[in-house]
């Protein structure tokens, strides 16, 4: 066995062993992936999962670096990204993606991908 | 400042090109000679076109720390990077078919999938699933 596989399940040992909190984020995140249109907050997400907002909060944190809302938000502009590619017109995409208004929906697109929705959508048909 | 490339050391740059292009299906974006038989050539993925670069970059081949350093993280048994995959278990599936070899089957770690392949170039490459 190579030091590496030898490493591989000292940490799997360690840090992962505890089966329920995987469960729990890993139900969270599959979750968000299929309902990232939707209005979604951390008290429907601790209704969900059974679990105290916080903890939730900090259990999803620690296990995938950002807070469920910045994992909702990097999916909605990935997709976002995705439907205007497709053609899909900037405003459908903002709402299509579960934003609710269109000008934090740019702010956060310029912010995120370096572009504005219709520098995008530009660079995309050209 | 932005990423456009990050570089992985290859022993042998033609036939990089060929295992990452044939076997793992990167494309090839830019190829310039720089003198001495290396290339400046740059892969992206067939996904991501617009994504960051990939430079199979010769150091093993003309300077002998690069050599020592890779081989070293090879014996180890460390990849030396890591590519993201829709599904671990289907890639590895469809790798081992065309005769790549795995030092790590897929296993779960966490909120991740991992399995280890060996890019015959000098180097081990990590593919990950997010769970």
């Amino acid at each position: 066995m190579s030091l590496y596989e030898k490493e591989i399940l000292k940490i799997k040992e360690d840090i992962y062993s505890n089966q329920w909190q995987l469960d729990t984020v890993i139900g969270l995140r599959n979750y968000i992936d299929n309902n990232f249109n939707e209005k979604l907050n951390l008290n429907l997400f601790s209704r969900i999962r059974f679990v105290s907002k916080f903890h939730l909060l900090r259990l999803f944190k620690r296990y995938y670096g950002q807070t469920p809302n910045q994992y909702l938000i990097d999916k909605r502009i990935e997709k976002a990204k995705e439907y205007i590619s497709a053609g899909v017109s900037i405003s459908n995409a903002c709402y299509d993606v579960g934003f609710e208004s269109l000008s934090s929906f740019s702010t956060l697109f310029k912010k995120k991908t370096g572009y504005s929705p219709s520098e995008y959508q530009k660079s995309n048909f050209r | 400042m932005k990423i456009k490339l990050v570089s992985i050391p290859v022993g042998d740059q033609e036939k990089a090109l060929e295992f990452y292009t044939s076997k793992l299906n990167f494309i090839k974006k830019i190829d310039i000679p720089v003198g001495g038989g290396n290339r400046w050539l740059t892969l992206v993925s067939k996904e991501e076109q617009d994504g960051p670069q990939l430079l199979l970059e010769p150091a093993p081949k003309d300077f002998e720390p690069s050599k020592v350093y890779q081989k070293a993280l090879f014996d180890a048994g460390l990849p030396y990077t890591q590519f993201d995959v829709e599904d671990v278990q289907s890639e590895y599936e469809r790798l081992v078919k065309l005769g790549v070899e795995f030092s790590v089957k897929p296993i779960e770690m966490g909120t991740a999938k991992l399995a280890v392949f060996n890019d015959t170039c000098g180097n081990y490459i990590q593919i990950v699933e997010v769970l």
